[in-house]
């Protein structure tokens, strides 16, 4: 038998074997030294960098349901920001009288429905048609809200939550308190996403995307299997929205527009469509640049040579975080169509083949 | 021993004359969405910092001006106030924009840290989580039920339409100009929401015109408007529609967008226009030009900054005469001590003969309660009334 904290690669002789989680004894240590590593490093860090992780973390959720939808049954949606926001409101009108352990998973629910609903159009079009579909649902969503005077017309509905368990959550702590709940929760989602896809579920989504036409020919429903895709993502996005409702203290429409919807696609693209890992990456990777553009357009706007240099009228500053977003997305289609999980998945084998060539 | 005696004298001299540091932190558009107001804005507080260092007007202490872009963004926000809260310990916190105030309403409550944001949505200064929060002047609400007076002063029994932005900064207005209308026995005829991407408003003018509109008001940025008067002024519309607007559709910034089309426009604002002879404007011309501003100069979002750095400068200097120091604490009770014979008159801002320029309580947590009616003509904003206080806004609003 082989020793199996030896493997260079995946040995799958049974179906059983082709459903695991983890394919080596590596990968439980690895993903276990990950988790302890991000158990332990908000210690290491600022309040606001903390700030910062949580906003990944609960992105990441947003984009891991993206990828259901799209990265694995291949239908595009533009409306993720929206089921986030359905979520979030749900949470905002139920959190006076539930507790959070209950209003997110209501909220995750809730948008879970308008997901199926919102997922008819793509039992009879396809592609950019479907996408235009999401569009419209992500723009009804912003109009409705707007008009809404039980939603505050989009304007904050506060949520709070002072304590839990009889633990005092405050300024100091709210940041380190919810970074845990978001990890724990995202958890959860990670490995309810892996449960899904290495089932019969999830192996018809990859088929429905292929040919959903073959799918239906070999027995499975490319209908339903199409709305459960929509269902799903959306259910992780009414998770995420939920708890940023928590974790910003209040729900604001601004955090739901078209811009946040485009913004998932462009983490889950960057990351690499239909991966765990990508899910983590992509939010990780549009977050850092969206910082080192805020530090780059401060350092424009203040310099006075630099400034002069530019014609007037002109405002690079403003103009720099929309073109280095375009441009990193087309960067990454043109020359990395897998994103940054095929960077992990190469630098992962050069390890586990170390010191042979892959 | 006499060089111990030296020294420890020496060092005590130092450390008497050594100077203190109170932070000041500003978050807002410099860049992104609504920049051609966070821009000037923004602007306008870097140099009253460095101005009030370099005049010195907080005896013994050291002005630290964080200024930070968010972009318009509300993580952003959120981030750059709680970086600061953690390094800095400000001493005030001057926000900008509606949603991020909104949204950071219980967190600056909670920390116990005054926020004099740009943003005048009335929804900041009402409860919950309020405690904390002073805007500069009148609210946008306040603006529109201004305006809505002075049409009814005009003619009784107007048609007026709405026209907002689409956003809660907008929509802010809505609910307090359809009381104040019922009251004044105007109607609104309509409510149209408007954004940045309004290229043709022909639709939008036609369908305003056939309901009767004689009146359009504006809560809005400079630029739709802009738009929406040039389109007027081609169908011709412009001489049968009067358009008005609140603080953040006017100034130079309308005149520079819409050009002879903005010819008529009225705008309610607070403050004084930029040729106009009062302290405050002087010091405006005087800070634009040392600091070589030039558009941003011209702005009156630059005045809106000023005021909000000059109110923070003040209530520190006062702080610091009161309490001997200078924190979050004494920043609160300087401020809402800013009242009676301790008013606070930097002529940015008009006053009227019942209210000084700024006055701050517990309980009045708006600033500048006067404005005035400016009208454009000859490519300039010039006054037509007196300033004065809208008398049905705090009926409508408060129920007093």
């Amino acid at each position: 038998m082989r020793n199996p904290w030896a493997q260079t690669g995946n040995y799958r002789t049974s179906y059983v074997q082709d459903t695991t989680i983890f394919a080596t004894y590596r990968e439980i240590v690895s993903v276990g030294v990950l988790l302890v590593a991000l158990v332990l490093l908000p210690q290491f860090l600022e309040r606001s960098q903390v700030l910062t992780l949580n906003f990944i973390l609960i992105y990441a959720i947003a984009v891991l349901g993206l990828n259901i939808t799209t990265g694995y049954a291949g239908l595009i949606s533009v409306g993720q920001a929206a089921f986030m926001g359905v979520g979030a409101y749900t949470v905002a009108l139920t959190a006076p009288y539930l507790p959070f352990y209950l209003t997110i998973p209501l909220g995750a629910a809730v948008a879970a429905v308008f997901g199926a609903v919102v997922g008819i159009p793509s039992l009879r079009v396809k592609h950019l048609y479907l996408a235009l579909a999401t569009l419209a649902f992500q723009e009804i969503f912003v109009w409705s809200v707007g008009r809404m005077p039980a939603l505050a017309q989009g304007a904050s509905i506060p949520v709070e939550m002072r304590n839990f368990l009889g633990y005092e959550i405050g300024f100091r702590n709210h940041n380190h308190f919810w970074y845990y709940v978001i990890l724990f929760v995202l958890v959860l989602m990670v490995i309810a996403w892996r449960n899904l896809l290495r089932g019969k579920y999830g192996r018809a989504l990859v088929a429905v995307r292929d040919n959903d036409r073959a799918a239906d020919a070999m027995g499975m429903d490319p209908g339903r299997t199409k709305l459960m895709a929509f269902a799903l993502g959306a259910l992780y996005a009414g998770v995420a929205g939920g708890l940023l409702a928590y974790f910003q203290r209040s729900v604001v429409i601004e955090e739901f527009t078209l811009a946040k919807s485009v913004g998932f696609l462009a983490m889950a693209i960057v990351g690499g469509l239909g991966t765990v890992v990508g899910s983590l990456l992509g939010p990780a990777f549009i977050e850092y640049l969206r910082l080192s553009m805020e530090r780059l357009s401060e350092w424009i706007k203040g310099n006075q040579a630099i400034q002069q240099l530019i014609p007037p009228g002109v405002d690079v500053a403003s103009a720099l975080l929309p073109l280095s977003f375009g441009l990193v997305i087309v960067l990454f289609l043109m020359f990395e169509p897998r994103g940054l999980y095929n960077w992990w998945r190469l630098v992962r084998s050069y390890f586990r083949t170390w010191p042979f060539k892959y | 021993m006499k060089r111990s005696v030296l020294l420890v004298g020496l060092t005590l001299l130092g450390l008497a004359q050594a100077q203190q540091t109170v932070s000041l932190v500003h978050s807002g558009a410099i860049t992104g969405p609504t920049s051609d107001v966070g821009g000037p804005y923004a602007a306008a507080i870097e140099d009253y910092c460095k101005y009030a260092n370099e005049q010195k007007l907080i005896p013994g202490y050291t002005l630290n001006c964080i200024v930070r872009d968010d972009q318009y963004q509300n993580p952003n926000a959120q981030r750059i106030l709680e970086e600061a809260l953690d390094r800095n310990k400000p001493a005030v916190y001057l926000g900008y924009a509606t949603g991020a105030m909104l949204a950071l309403k219980s967190l600056v409550q909670e920390v116990k840290l005054v926020t004099i944001p740009a943003s005048a949505h009335i929804g900041l200064i009402d409860p919950p989580d309020n405690t904390y929060m002073f805007l500069p002047t009148s609210s946008y609400s306040e603006q529109v039920v201004a305006l809505l007076e002075y049409i009814a002063r005009q003619k009784k029994g107007a048609k007026v339409a709405l026209v907002v932005n689409p956003s809660p900064f907008g929509r802010a207005v809505l609910d307090d100009a359809r009381k104040a209308a019922t009251q004044l026995g105007l109607s609104i005829v309509d409510v149209q929401e408007v954004g940045g991407n309004n290229l043709d408003n022909t639709a939008l003018l036609r369908n305003l015109d056939s309901k009767g509109t004689e009146f359009i008001i504006h809560q809005n940025v400079a630029g739709p408007v802009a738009n929406i008067l040039k389109d007027a002024k081609k169908l011709g519309l412009d001489k049968k529609i009067k358009q008005l607007g609140a603080v953040y559709t006017g100034g130079n910034d309308l005149i520079r967008l819409a050009g002879d089309a903005a010819e008529g426009y009225l705008w309610a604002s607070s403050y004084y226009t930029l040729d106009e002879d009062t302290p405050g404007m002087k010091l405006h011309r005087e800070l634009a030009a040392k600091y070589n501003r030039g558009t941003l100069g011209q702005s009156h979002n630059y005045t809106a900054g000023l005021l909000a750095a000059a109110i923070a400068v003040e209530t520190m200097k006062r702080a610091l005469q009161r309490f001997g120091k200078i924190d979050n604490t004494t920043f609160y009770n300087a401020l809402v001590g800013m009242n009676g014979p301790n008013s606070f008159n930097p002529g940015f801002v008009v006053k009227t003969a019942n209210s000084p320029e700024i006055d701050f309580t517990k309980s009045e947590q708006t600033g500048g309660e006067g404005l005035r009616v400016l009208e454009v003509k000859g490519g300039k904003f010039v006054p037509i009334t007196q300033p004065f206080t809208s008398t049905l806004f705090r009926k409508v609003h408060f129920g007093k």
